[in-house]
């Protein structure tokens, strides 16, 4: 089966659009998500994600990192990213979504994540 | 060092508020973790030292805990301060469940695959029962990295939540136990390590649970 990855908007999340996710995650497809989720998100996704486990689909493999200089900002840095955060209604980073067959670990580091398929 | 003072201020604040209302519902205090972390283990040794009797079964195999188990009026005490709560035991969180992993432990196909089945909704019942919490034994396995997105998860979440969190680091009477490990990786918590197994600093534990509640 050819690897697929998808790019899909935070805010499908946000608005807890769940169904296209999971089909997705279901057809073996990788998820990116141009954000990073909040642990209450984290928590809805591993939920949602319990109701379709089946035979074939065994759940998720999932991370989510905030952007390292972001993070470590001090001062009027941070309060300037907290203000565009604000605005953009998300918190800046990456997500990766993947089923748990296809990817076997994703290994989280301070500035990157690594899958091990 | 900056972050663990507001993290303390911020739960002590949470704890005062919720003391008010305290009075008129049980306080519950939940075991949550990943699976196999030896939060039954840890569950059995609290109600074993306090009531006498234990709670469930712990077991080696995955998702032994497949539904939440609750142990009513545990009255801890030390040094005549004393807390009764409802102790509740939680199923392990997981990002996935295979049932082909049970086969490995030798269970039959039908009975592995009604066990994940079982499992998933355990994980459901354990991510809802986290509103209901007071404070939360947050049980790790400190054998295993304790970078992994299911620990960010949960610690996330009762912080969101602001519901006081003590850090189990458990199996610390294992070999390869490491309780540091821990606590460079999670900045500004509370922990503890204890071997639940074996009784190994669990009066430490429960000084530091009547001092955060």
């Amino acid at each position: 089966m050819d690897l697929r990855i998808k790019l899909i908007p935070y805010e499908k999340i946000k608005s807890k659009d769940y169904a296209d996710v999971l089909k997705d995650l279901e057809e073996g497809t990788i998820l990116l998500i141009d954000a990073k989720l909040t642990a209450a998100e984290e928590a809805a996704l591993i939920e949602e994600t319990m109701k379709i486990i089946s035979d074939k689909f065994s759940g998720i493999e999932l991370s989510s990192m905030e952007l390292a200089h972001l993070k470590e900002a001090k001062g009027i840095d941070k309060f300037k990213n907290m203000l565009v955060e604000k605005i953009l209604g998300k918190k800046r980073g990456l997500t990766i979504i993947g089923p748990a067959k296809i990817v076997r670990k994703i290994e989280k580091n301070p500035e990157d994540l690594l899958l091990y398929m | 060092m900056v972050i663990r003072h507001i993290r303390r201020i911020k739960n002590k604040f949470a704890s005062i508020v919720r003391s008010i209302f305290r009075k008129k519902k049980d306080v519950k205090i939940g075991l949550y973790g990943p699976v196999n972390s030896g939060k039954t283990t840890l569950a059995n040794k609290i109600c074993m030292d306090w009531l006498g009797e234990e709670l469930g079964k712990a077991s080696s195999i995955p998702h032994e805990t497949r539904e939440v188990m609750v142990k009513e009026k545990v009255t801890v005490r030390d040094n005549g301060k004393s807390l009764t709560f409802n102790l509740v035991d939680t199923p392990g969180i997981a990002t996935k469940i295979d049932f082909e992993d049970f086969l490995k432990f030798g269970m039959k196909r039908k009975d592995a695959k009604q066990r994940a089945k079982e499992a998933t909704r355990g994980v459901i019942e354990s991510i809802k029962w986290l509103d209901s919490m007071d404070m939360v034994l947050v049980v790790l396995d400190s054998t295993k990295s304790p970078i992994n997105q299911v620990n960010i998860t949960i610690l996330g979440n009762l912080d969101a939540r602001n519901i006081p969190v003590l850090i189990v680091s458990n199996k610390i009477d294992v070999k390869r136990s490491d309780t540091t490990r821990i606590r460079n990786a999670f900045h500004g918590y509370d922990v503890i390590g204890v071997s639940a197994k074996n009784g190994d600093m669990m009066n430490e534990m429960y000084k530091m649970l009547l001092k955060k509640i």
